[in-house]
């Protein structure tokens, strides 16, 4: 549980969506919306702000130049939620492997291959912020599709338990990280969504935990999306093998 | 040919190329090595020499965490095969031999 008591006496959660050169609208956007409709349904028990690791900045997305605006510094020392998008951009061959050092911070393109958008994070401030954030007991990390990619490459989520786009599972299980197979993966501080649309069911998710179904389920309602998938987490017996 | 020594290697890997630096060490009959970078040292896993051929396990911290194995052969002071991250398809690796006394 990661929300905060007001005043008075009734939770709140903050959430920090992280934005960075590339990134996946709808990474952002799904989550943004089913957040923020679940702090108007709750009267307010959720608050919703775009983020970059650089402040206040207006950031290119990787689709069509399409644009949003970080109205804030990712802060690590904020309790409450961070959630780290996927970037969007070519998906490229299997195999494919880009003829460019991984450390280059070359000017950023349009339809840049995706895993090399979402390594180029690893060139900015961002990797330090996060471990700050993941460092702090009271934040809970989240990622849609990519955004696993990003904690996992900057080596934040080694033996833990997340899923990502289902193209991205293998690189996901080489970083070292427990690669499963779901559309929400909850273990605990760290909750992670598959391809791009799971940020919509991520979003209801974290909703339900930490403010309740009922608020979860309103959303849901009013966005015309009744839930999808599994959620997987990490309670219970373990499974023997089949 | 003899594989110990300080490889400078090349990496290809799905976010752009990365440049380990890879020591191999003979103890008697056993070989184990350590990957340099980024003022730490990991060492190998699992080294194994087959006259040219040397095949070895590498978390790899910086610049991105990953974990690698390799294939490789040596030819003099090159060095070329395949590294493989998990499941992902096998890619390129080439190294060069620093000459001792020299690095």
């Amino acid at each position: 549980m990661i929300t905060g008591s007001s005043y008075d006496g009734r939770r709140h959660m903050h959430v920090q969506i992280v934005l960075f050169d590339g990134f996946d609208p709808l990474d952002v956007v799904a989550p943004y919306e089913v957040l923020y409709a679940g702090g108007t349904a709750s009267d307010g028990a959720v608050t919703v702000e775009l983020v970059s690791a650089e402040g206040p900045r207006d950031v290119v997305s990787g689709t069509g130049g399409l644009m949003l605006r970080a109205t804030g510094t990712l802060d690590p020392a904020r309790s409450g939620l961070v959630l780290v998008p996927g970037a969007s951009g070519r998906v490229g061959e299997p195999g494919e492997v880009p003829d460019t050092d991984a450390e280059s911070a070359s000017a950023w393109q349009q339809d840049e291959f995706i895993p090399v958008l979402l390594g180029r994070t690893l060139t900015t401030e961002l990797p330090g912020l996060l471990k700050a954030a993941m460092d702090n007991p009271r934040i809970t990390m989240a990622a849609v599709c990519g955004g696993s990619l990003v904690l996992a490459m900057a080596g934040l989520i080694e033996g833990r338990n997340a899923t990502t786009h289902h193209l991205g599972l293998d690189m996901l299980e080489a970083t070292g990280v427990h690669a499963v197979h779901a559309r929400v993966v909850d273990d605990g501080d760290l909750v992670t969504g598959a391809g791009v649309t799971s940020g919509l069911d991520l979003g209801l998710y974290l909703l339900e935990r930490e403010i309740g179904p009922r608020v979860a389920h309103a959303v849901e309602e009013l966005f015309a999306h009744e839930r999808r998938g599994t959620t997987w987490r990490a309670h219970g017996q373990a499974p023997a093998a089949l | 040919m003899t594989v110990e020594g300080v490889w400078d290697l090349t990496i290809a890997t799905p976010v752009g190329r990365i440049k380990p630096v890879v020591e191999l060490i003979r103890n008697g009959g056993e070989f184990t090595g350590v990957a340099h970078g980024a003022g730490e040292e990991v060492p190998l896993q699992n080294v194994v020499v087959d006259g040219d051929r040397v095949t070895w396990k590498q978390a790899v911290t910086k610049p991105l965490r990953l974990n690698l194995t390799f294939a490789v052969t040596v030819e003099g002071d090159a060095l070329t095969g395949m590294s493989r991250a998990g499941r992902l398809p096998a890619s390129k690796v080439t190294g060069r031999r620093r000459v001792t006394g020299t690095d």
